[in-house]
């Protein structure tokens, strides 16, 4: 046996360290680690905009009727690493929740491997209360990898809440063309002002997590805990704060939110909302957006005059021309039935393609075959008319 | 003409048969039958009823009933025999009988994985019930992966991804380990080697999640005919394993033709080249209109020949669709498309690696035409398999390279015919591979003390080594994972270590190219700085060997002339395993061993005149490689009737031959083995031949070759009898410049006097 041991060591060719003979017995603790902060209710002034309604317009399914704020469970979790497979655990588990008065974030943290069970026995606790769970990203990583401890554990999952908000996608939706990047340091930064000093990055966890293993140093396990805490005081902010984007759209002063709101609920079938949206974005860096948005929804509607009103307008204002011209053309062609004036407005779109900076743009050359076909049929369609006159 | 009055014109062509070595004609056999079996699902029997099958081959209702008695088996017989009712029934037949059931289907390869899926889903259709067949690879889109885990009944795939995606991320797969009856895996020949022993530890792996989730799955294995298929598959899966061997399916009349190319340099030993053989022989088989698969040994020749045959079919509009090339590199569609031509019949020729050596349906042709010796008498069958209806005639053709393993097969047909020599060698328990995949299991699920990992009764010393590099943590009485990373992503199943150089093409400054890979041990040889690196029969030099970063960057050159690094090797035993001294006073002994190995100086020698035109020097560091090897004392009774120089040319010879008979029985790649002798061997003090493997740590083949080391003696001399050469030549001893005038001649006394 001491034979194969001594193999297995020359198998490395270049010993990269000596081996330490450390401490593997378990951590004389009674049971996992569990802290509990409390923050007065004043730290989210937005609670009031998450009512059914709202999260309903966000999630774009059903949610439990009458919910309030207090039926959510903010998670968060850190891990041993980020590959998501079975070997990575979630070391430490903090949720945050409402009372009556306050907003509880309760951390558990396993001090060893053997705690886990404990620690996943008293969230599965906690769970069991709430009909909503909200996390940051938690749909592709956090959820997955607890529902894959309870297995290995062979606890069952039912105690996951039947509701999952997930802050991550319609955080997107709203801010992405704003502010590119949505990580939650990112968006609390930008959207709640939060600074954070001495915050432990989060790409070192699992390395401080391992490291207190080793030397059972439990200090540099506080800032993980603390990196933790501020996540799920920021879900919650963010959450709300996202609510009341959503309820409010008139307070938005953003015009690139305001139009990344509409093109959500245009996509949700939301037409109310998304003109709305629209309207209150029509100006500014976004307004040539907004127009051409609120034209083709009125033209899908059957409003066509209002449609060529508001592409006139657009022409008027040289706010992307080429593409109203081309609908004013197909507008006038199909529902005015005027191909005189039709003809014309091709006759514009192809004129301004015609600029040579565009020439070697492939997009702009497959735009000028279109416009072209479209130039030939209508001048057939004219002649054809003037023909059947003639013969007449 | 048709094929079999072509076979009566080659016949009688004197030019043809002067060549031919060897005429084999294999009569047609008669199908042996069995009922459809009982307890077989009316559905099923309706469905194959319909298809015209109303009884079964003897070896599909032998499966049958293997399965139903819960026995582990393995089906071993020919290709084109039906093999995949042999597993398709049993496993549909459970999942009819229970519809959670699960079964999971392993394939060496992508192609082979997607030809079986469309055969299934003929028959489920046919059933019309709901059973989803899903491929799982590399090709699968992330939203079928879903659905393929939650509701897939049986899911085909390939080691590598089963290794690196699904037991990583098992708990996803809950369905499919909670439920999983059948594990399927066709072609086990193909799993020998590194690849064979990684696959017996995923494995390993695999059964040890069933028991996690409560299910104990049976195998069901197929193979083609080797030595010693039942001694694999038992490795492969460590379960006891039932040998189904009586083949069933009914078989015409085949002819096998051995084809030797003319000599034209007796001196040298050089024949025709294979390519232009084949190329003469293939145009035949085209004129006469006969479906023909050409299979060659590398992607260059297929090209090649695909473009000469092209050309004889060319219709004035440049047409040449009824030639067809078949190679890995195709993409996927196009390799389709050519499969459905051939079962269409609308291609007459196909030119293919050996990537439709494997069940691939592509119909049948009429004749195989093999570009040189395909390496493994299995192989060669397969291959040959492809050609001959059921009924039919079926011609193949092996024309023969110079090489001295076609050279062998093609003067010994009795070593082909008679029952396979062939052994598939893994060694699951090679420290390496069984090291890396106790620590992917232990990723997978923690262990607990005293668990033992398959059948590994040291587990306990590799879970204590690994807790000693804090991988592992021990705690109370398991050992948990304490790393960021997934170990899976850093181990290949199909080589030893996954540090392999790049080689690099630097010759377009504009468009560097990556066009071969070599493993760590080779690199010193072959890509040290200013080596001429032949590639593809270009020639490069080696400009620059970052051998930290494990890359080599060359550049086309045109030199005449080629180099040859100066290897010093050096042995150390590190473990002697078993050892004995035969009654002719040669000592035989089967070890572990340190092969240190330096490169310091190349020569550069001028091509055809073999003038050595200077030395260069090589910085390189020594590599160490541990594996296992075996090695031959030559008592000195025996040696000190030779000179040193004698002794020295007489053991080369018999080294030369050893490295060709070996790789023939050790069913591996001549580059697998390494065969090395010492005039006095400074750890035996005699004169020694050593055989070991070329992998780290080991893969099996030196164990067989201790064991059948009188065999591997005996082969060595009957090439040595049966060459024409006077004095040694390249196909048997090495040529005369090398082993000296009396190599040959000494070298058949040492050899004699070896197995009296």
């Amino acid at each position: 046996m001491a034979n194969l041991l001594n193999k297995l060591r020359m198998l490395d060719a270049e010993p990269k360290r000596q081996a330490h003979k450390e401490e593997t017995s378990a951590k004389k603790t009674e049971g996992c680690y569990r802290s509990e902060a409390v923050f007065p209710l004043s730290t989210f002034c937005n609670r009031a905009h998450a009512t059914q309604a709202v999260l309903e317009s966000i999630y774009g399914c059903e949610f439990p009727k009458n919910a309030t704020p207090e039926d959510i469970l903010f998670l968060d979790t850190e891990t041993t690493g980020l590959s998501g497979g079975v070997g990575t655990i979630a070391f430490q588990i903090g949720i945050g929740y409402f009372t009556q008065d306050a907003f509880v974030v309760e951390q558990l943290m396993m001090h060893d491997y053997h705690e886990e069970a404990q620690m996943l026995q008293i969230l599965a606790s906690r769970m069991k209360r709430y009909s909503i769970l909200c996390t940051f990203n938690g749909r592709t990583f956090d959820v997955p990898l607890l529902k894959s401890r309870f297995l290995m554990n062979r606890m069952k999952e039912d105690c996951f809440p039947d509701t999952h908000a997930d802050a991550l996608f319609p955080s997107r939706r709203l801010w992405k063309l704003r502010l590119k990047q949505c990580s939650l340091a990112n968006l609390e930064e930008k959207l709640l002002g939060v600074v954070r000093d001495d915050d432990l990055p989060g790409a070192l966890v699992p390395q401080t997590f391992f490291q207190y293993l080793k030397d059972g140093d439990f200090t540099p396990l506080l800032r993980v805990i603390d990196h933790n805490k501020q996540d799920i005081v920021s879900l919650a902010q963010l959450f709300y704060f996202l609510c009341k984007q959503h309820d409010k759209p008139e307070e938005i002063d953003q015009v690139e939110d305001l139009l990344s709101l509409a093109k959500a609920a245009e996509k949700q079938g939301n037409l109310q909302k998304a003109t709305k949206c629209y309207r209150l974005c029509a100006h500014g860096s976004t307004r040539a957006d907004a127009y051409r948005a609120l034209a083709s929804s009125q033209k899908r509607q059957g409003h066509a005059d209002a449609a060529i009103k508001l592409y006139q307008a657009m022409v008027k204002r040289g706010d992307d021309p080429i593409h109203a011209f081309e609908a004013l053309a197909k507008l006038y062609e199909h529902q005015r039935k005027d191909p005189e004036q039709a003809l014309h407005y091709t006759r514009q779109a192809l004129l301004l393609l015609s600029e040579p900076s565009l020439f070697h743009d492939p997009t702009v050359q497959e735009q000028q075959i279109a416009l072209q076909y479209r130039y030939q049929r209508l001048r057939r369609k004219i002649l054809h008319a003037s023909d059947l006159l003639d013969s007449r | 003409m048709n094929l079999d009055q072509l076979v009566t014109q080659l016949k009688s062509d004197p030019s043809f048969m002067q060549n031919v070595t060897n005429w084999e004609t294999l009569p047609e056999t008669e199908g042996i039958y069995a009922d459809l079996p009982e307890e077989m699902d009316e559905r099923i029997k309706q469905v194959l009823r319909k298809r015209g099958i109303h009884r079964l081959y003897v070896h599909q209702a032998e499966s049958f009933r293997l399965a139903s008695a819960k026995k582990d088996f393995a089906v071993i017989t020919p290709t084109a025999s039906g093999k995949t009712l042999c597993y398709n029934l049993p496993v549909v037949s459970s999942i009819l009988q229970n519809n959670d059931a699960r079964a999971l289907y392993l394939f060496p390869t992508k192609a082979l994985s997607s030809d079986q899926v469309s055969s299934l889903y003929e028959m489920i259709q046919a059933l019309d019930v709901d059973i989803k067949a899903f491929t799982y690879d590399g090709d699968t889109q992330g939203a079928a992966r879903k659905a393929i885990r939650q509701a897939g009944h049986i899911v085909v795939t390939n080691p590598d991804m089963l290794h690196s995606n699904i037991l990583p991320h098992h708990t996803r797969w809950v369905k499919l380990f909670e439920n999983l009856e059948y594990i399927v895996i066709d072609e086990i020949h193909t799993y020998r080697g590194v690849f064979g022993s990684h696959l017996a530890n995923v494995l390993r792996r695999l059964l040890r999640l069933c028991e996690f989730y409560g299910s104990r799955p049976r195998f069901i294995l197929c193979s083609a005919t080797i030595a010693n298929p039942v001694e694999l598959a038992e490795l492969l899966t460590g379960r006891e394993i039932t040998a189904i061997t009586e083949n069933g399916a009914p078989m015409g009349k085949r002819h096998f033709v051995f084809y030797n190319p003319p000599v034209v340099n007796r001196q040298l030993a050089i024949r025709r080249g294979v390519v232009n053989e084949t190329r003469n022989i293939a145009e035949q088989m085209l004129k006469n209109a006969i479906p023909t698969i050409v299979f060659a040994k590398s992607r260059l020749q297929v090209e090649v020949l695909t473009k000469y045959m092209k050309e004889c079919v060319r219709d004035p509009f440049g047409f040449s669709g009824r030639v067809r090339g078949y190679r890995g590199g195709y993409l996927p569609n196009q390799r389709r498309e050519i499969e459905h031509g051939l079962r269409a019949g609308n291609i007459d020729m196909v030119i293919s690696t050996n990537a439709l050596e494997l069940g691939i349906d592509i119909g049948s042709l009429s004749a195989c035409v093999l570009c040189g010796y395909p390496g493994t008498i299995a192989s060669t069958w397969q291959q040959a398999g492809r050609a001959g209806r059921r009924k039919d005639t079926a011609l193949t053709i092996m024309v023969a390279s110079s090489s001295a393993i076609d050279q062998y097969i093609i003067e010994n047909p009795e070593y082909f015919f008679q029952a396979s020599p062939e052994h598939a060698l893994i060694q699951p328990n090679n420290l390496y591979v069984l090291l890396s995949h106790i620590k992917c299991s232990a990723y997978e699920l923690p262990f607990e003390e005293g668990e033992s990992f398959g059948n590994v009764p040291d587990t306990g010393v590799f879970l204590e080594y690994l807790t000693e590099n804090r991988i592992l943590r021990h705690l109370e009485n398991k050992y948990y994972w304490m790393e960021e990373e997934l170990p899976s992503g850093e181990i290949s199943l199909r080589s030893a270590k996954t540090e392999n150089y790049v080689i690099i093409d630097i010759t377009n400054p504009a468009h560097h190219r990556v066009i071969g890979e070599m493993d760590r041990f080779t690199v010193p040889m072959l890509l040290h700085e200013n080596a001429i690196y032949m590639h593809e029969a270009k020639q490069y030099q080696v400009e620059k060997l970052d051998y930290d970063a494990c890359k080599a960057y060359i550049r086309a050159v045109d030199v005449d002339y080629y180099t040859d690094a100066d290897l010093n090797v050096s042995l150390h035993i590190l473990d002697e395993l078993e050892e004995k001294t035969l009654p002719n006073g040669v000592g035989l002994t089967l070890g572990e061993l340190r092969v240190s190995s330096i490169v310091k100086m190349f020569k550069k020698i001028k091509l055809d005149t073999h003038e050595n035109l200077g030395y260069g020097e090589v910085m390189l560091p020594q590599t160490d490689l541990h594996t296992v090897g075996m090695w031959w004392i030559i008592p000195a009774s025996l040696s000190t009737r030779y000179s040193n120089d004698d002794l020295q040319g007489a053991l080369l010879a018999v080294t030369n031959l050893l490295s060709i008979v070996a790789p023939l029985y050790l069913m591996c790649s001549p580059r697998d083995i390494s065969v090395v002798y010492q005039v006095k061997a400074p750890i035996t003090d005699m004169p020694t031949i050593f055989l070991y493997d070329a992998f780290p740590g080991g893969i099996g083949l030196s164990e067989k070759a201790f064991q059948m080391q009188s065999l591997l003696l005996e082969h060595a001399l009957q090439i040595l009898n049966s060459c024409g050469c006077e004095n040694g030549c390249p196909s048997c001893t090495g040529p005369v410049g090398e082993i000296g005038d009396y190599g040959k001649h000494n070298a058949s006394i040492i050899l004699k006097e070896l197995l009296s």
